[in-house]
């Protein structure tokens, strides 16, 4: 039974960063529509600006969620307004996957070329506390990962739901033609969108990188989950992401523990199957609206 | 047709000269030119197909017209995205409505009163729509979606309004809508005319829109056939007998 709630509280705190890692795939997908398959590179890049900020300047890695999550923010801002505006206006909506498919390619090896192969990690001095719960254990740097993860998708929650900003999100995503009828300058906001969703990519590679060992080729892993975490919980919300990546997290550790580390893909897909057959919105539907 | 001729002695607010857009190829406006004359009721009329639609999206920046000219309020317009063209004072209540329909009735007037144009009247046009559509008042926390139709189609007006327009464009307001209904929408189209918005109204009930409106435009496959006042159309044998049913 320990080992049963044990392992369940470890499967939710890795669910904590899933969701984290996959809101902003999540979210330019509910607001634009675009499956963006260079999210995991925004992730990994998140995870070596970190790692740089650390080893460079000393800051601690939760620290630079700050400048790293700026930074990301005008690289996801100039992405949108470049090479995803082209592809869209000069070919459709479905050309940009092929074109943020040749672009995670292109960036993965770019940032191999600079960082080299190797598997990082980042570790600051608490890497090695734990905290013991009665019979549990728990890791100190995951709980402050799940602690910033929720910090921040509570933040994002927010900014959807009380500023002029999110609603104005919202409304593009609904109604685009309606929205700039409304004064909103639609361009804007999706380049806005990519930037808000780089930017909680770059800040969740940040807390990645204290929890996780991670390399270049790891891009690929992290696009995976983000798309396994929107169909576990439907696409757009924050709500969404939250219980996609938590029920992602439990899988992950559930297999690992029972059935074998080697399985954990295997039983992600498996899942993955099951739900676009049962029920394709994923658990909380679409809040964004069935426009899509 | 030698030009339109002017709806009324004022210097019209819009301008429309020579419009001409296709969707691939397929010509749905072609040479369209008509005013919208500043405080009156201008109707746009004709079957389905005609181009009316596709006008008024060219004219609110929505499309992007292939060839013509349109000046409103003194200032040329065409190839201003839409969002620009909302800030000059133009808006236009869309066909279909549009609401978004996972927003609030209250979310769905405030993304439209965040213009540049009518950020500092905020407060006033809240009050406004919500004192000319006491229904939405009533509704305001609830999602568009869950609106019956007539109330949709007054939030879609509302949301128009919180713009703080000078031309109000209404595209096709009383479609789908109970007899009862297109009246009440009718009695208000007057009221903001009354209130000093100018209105240009997109209709295919032709009665009702020819009754109100000072001035109106026959549109057929994408070019004006016939204009005229409202009146002289209404008893105008040729449009009788094409739109009205009478022989």
């Amino acid at each position: 039974m320990t080992l049963f709630l044990q392992t369940t509280l470890n499967g939710l705190m890795l669910g904590g960063i899933y969701a984290l890692a996959a809101v902003g795939f999540s979210l330019i997908f509910g607001v634009i529509g675009i499956v963006n398959l260079t999210h995991g590179v925004f992730v990994i890049a998140g995870a070596y600006l970190a790692l740089l900020f650390y080893t460079e300047l000393g800051l601690d890695p939760l620290l630079s969620m700050l400048p790293v999550g700026a930074l990301l923010f005008a690289v996801g801002w100039v992405y949108q307004r470049t090479i995803i505006d082209w592809a869209i206006s000069r070919a459709s909506v479905e050309a940009s996957l092929v074109v943020t498919f040749g672009m995670a390619m292109i960036l993965r090896n770019l940032l191999q070329l600079w960082f080299g192969p190797d598997v990082q990690t980042i570790t600051p001095f608490y890497s090695f506390f734990s905290i013991s719960l009665g019979p549990f254990r728990v890791d100190m740097v995951r709980l402050v990962a799940l602690g910033s993860s929720m910090v921040l998708l509570l933040g994002l929650t927010l900014l959807l739901a009380r500023t002029h900003f999110g609603r104005a999100m919202r409304a593009v995503a609904q109604q685009p033609l309606a929205a700039a009828l409304s004064g909103l300058n639609v361009k804007r906001i999706h380049a806005m969108t990519f930037g808000v969703s780089a930017a909680l990519a770059g800040a969740s590679g940040a807390i990645i990188g204290i929890v996780q060992p991670f390399s270049a080729a790891s891009e690929v892993a992290w696009t995976l989950n983000a798309f396994m975490v929107v169909v576990l919980g439907g696409v757009g919300s924050p709500a969404g992401a939250l219980v996609g990546g938590l029920l992602l997290g439990l899988i992950n550790s559930y297999t690992a523990q029972y059935f074998g580390p080697a399985l954990t893909q295997a039983a992600m897909f498996l899942v993955l199957v099951l739900m676009l057959l049962l029920r394709p919105t994923g658990l909380l539907g679409n809040p964004y609206g069935e426009s899509r | 047709m030698a030009g339109p001729v002017q709806a009324s002695h004022l210097a019209p607010l819009l301008e429309v000269r020579g419009l001409a857009f296709d969707y691939g190829g397929v010509q749905a406006v072609q040479d369209c030119s008509f005013d919208v004359s500043n405080g009156g009721i201008t109707a746009l009329i004709g079957g389905n197909g005609a181009g009316k639609t596709t006008s008024v999206l060219s004219v609110s920046g929505a499309r992007r017209a292939r060839k013509g000219h349109i000046r409103f309020d003194g200032a040329d317009i065409l190839g201003l995205p839409a969002h620009e063209v909302v800030e000059r004072g133009l808006a236009l209540v869309p066909e279909g409505r549009l609401v978004f329909e996972q927003l609030s009735v209250h979310e769905n007037l405030l993304i439209a009163g965040h213009t540049a144009r009518s950020r500092r009247r905020l407060k006033d046009n809240l009050d406004y729509v919500y004192d000319r559509f006491p229904r939405l008042q009533e509704r305001r926390q609830q999602n568009a979606g869950s609106l019956s139709g007539g109330e949709q189609q007054m939030l879609a007006i509302g949301r128009g309004l919180m713009t703080s327009p000078k031309l109000l464009i209404l595209d096709e307001p009383s479609l789908g809508l109970s007899p009862i209904l297109v009246s009440t929408i009718f009695r208000l189209i007057r009221d903001l005319h009354n209130d000093g918005i100018s209105i240009l109204l997109v209709e295919q009930n032709l009665h009702q829109a020819l009754a109100i409106a000072d001035y109106a435009y026959v549109l057929e496959k994408g070019r004006v056939v016939q204009s005229g006042t409202g009146h002289e159309l209404l008893n105008d044998p040729k449009v009788k007998e094409a739109y009205l049913g009478v022989a």
